[in-house]
């Protein structure tokens, strides 16, 4: 069971992909959806190695991006 | 004042709203959809006409009826949004009128896509419209300049009578940086005699593009010329590092001037003389200074995010005394400092012609 899982606000996202060079474990990428801005917003490809570790949160710059953790001791 | 974290669109806005902004017209399109979303929250909030017109033909022509008005006035758009508005532009500079037009470039040509590019540089500074015009065509390189040279294009448009386009790009418009706004809250109102206002009490002003008597039409046209002429003297703006010593100077604007200083501090790592020469106002284009900086045995290398559009302004203005270079990305790309600074090794090593 991965330990987080990532909701993207799709509307909010711009692609800068910089989420996904913040990721240490390579959960996530951009995506083929296509917001109604035109941009291609960004998904978890990989949500079963998330940690939680919101790394990815912090550095968005427009709060696309929620963390949920699962495992009740890193709350 | 204390930093905000903004959007660039954001900050452009917000400081079209301090500058007096009193009408904003536009049409939506990425990635500029932040300066009418802000305008449509706040500018009715704080005196002024927020209204998405029906399309950017209309809105520039809204724009062009404000101006003669007298208010403070601007518009947004994004490349192919802007090629509409280019009829009204010329007839904008034609009148004579102040204003403000921002174009946030995405790629094109066409419908292009809406990544960052800087493709509509001849467009902007060679005209782009018909007959014989300028704007002043102002370029910000980062957040902080959205802010500012929004407030100085308003000033410009007001003293010199003239239509002021600030070309920004995909990624500054998008991006989030700390921005200053100035705490005074003085906004900088010029008289304005000319405009069609109300006509109690005096001969009535008349705000017109139709010249067909040709002397006439040819005096019109060479007292404008004389206008530009004294922009040119007094407004060019650039901003330089390192260039005493430089070997190499990048030549950049927005984006692409942040991608070159970038490689500029790389190369200085290295030991490799490298210097950054940004222009602030495309138009009027820094001629005069880079043609000082040209000398045997320095090269110039234009950084773009166009197909070399910037490029022939260095080159005119170097006249051939130094070779001048391209380092570009086209289609939405932007180049990485590792780019450029391969490009500048190949310079120094001879590698090109």
């Amino acid at each position: 069971m991965p330990r987080g899982q990532v909701i993207v606000n799709q509307e909010l996202c711009k692609e800068c992909s910089l989420c996904v060079v913040a990721c240490p474990h390579g959960v996530l990428a951009i995506g083929k959806a296509i917001n109604k801005k035109g941009y291609h917003p960004v998904e978890a490809v990989a949500p079963e190695k998330c940690t939680g570790c919101t790394m990815c949160a912090v550095m968005c710059p427009d709060v696309v991006l929620t963390i949920k953790r699962k495992s009740p001791e890193r709350k | 004042m204390a930093k905000i974290l903004m959007k660039g669109n954001e900050a452009l806005s917000e400081a079209a709203i301090r500058a007096g902004l009193k009408a904003f017209y536009g049409y939506p399109i990425t990635p500029q959809n932040e300066v009418p979303a802000y305008m449509a929250e706040h500018l009715p909030l704080r005196g002024g006409v927020y209204l998405q017109a029906e399309s950017e033909v209309s809105a520039i022509n809204m724009v062009y009826g404000a101006a003669g008005a007298g208010v403070r006035v601007m518009t947004s758009s994004s490349s192919p949004g802007i090629s509409l508005k280019q009829e009204g532009i010329s007839y904008i500079a034609a009148a004579q009128l102040p204003c403000v037009i921002v174009n946030v470039v995405r790629n094109g040509p066409g419908l292009g896509g809406i990544q960052p590019a800087q493709g509509d540089y001849f467009q902007a500074v060679k005209g782009g419209g018909h007959g014989d015009y300028r704007l002043i065509v102002l370029a910000p390189g980062n957040v902080q300049e959205m802010a500012d040279l929004t407030t100085l294009g308003f000033d410009l448009a007001d003293k010199w009578r003239n239509p002021v386009m600030i070309l920004s790009d995909g990624i500054l418009g998008q991006m989030m940086e700390p921005v200053v706004f100035s705490e005074d809250g003085a906004v900088s109102e010029v008289d304005k005699p000319w405009a069609t206002n109300g006509a109690a009490g005096r001969e009535r002003n008349i705000v017109n593009s139709l010249d067909i008597i040709p002397d006439k039409a040819e005096k019109n046209m060479l007292r404008l010329l004389e206008k530009y002429d004294q922009i040119k003297a007094e407004e060019v703006r650039w901003q330089e590092h390192n260039t005493e010593d430089a070997d190499v100077i990048l030549v950049g604007y927005g984006t692409s001037a942040r991608v070159a200083r970038s490689a500029m501090e790389l190369a200085r790592k290295e030991g490799l003389k490298v210097g950054l020469f940004r222009p602030i106002t495309l138009w009027p284009f820094p001629e005069q200074r880079l043609a000082e900086l040209a000398k045997a045995g320095r090269s110039f290398l234009a950084v773009e995010m166009s197909a070399g559009q910037m490029i022939e302004d260095v080159r005119l203005a170097v006249n051939g005394v130094s070779p001048v270079h391209l380092s570009n990305r086209l289609g939405g790309m932007v180049p990485t400092p590792e780019d450029v600074l391969e490009k500048v090794r190949e310079i120094l090593e001879g590698r090109v012609s």
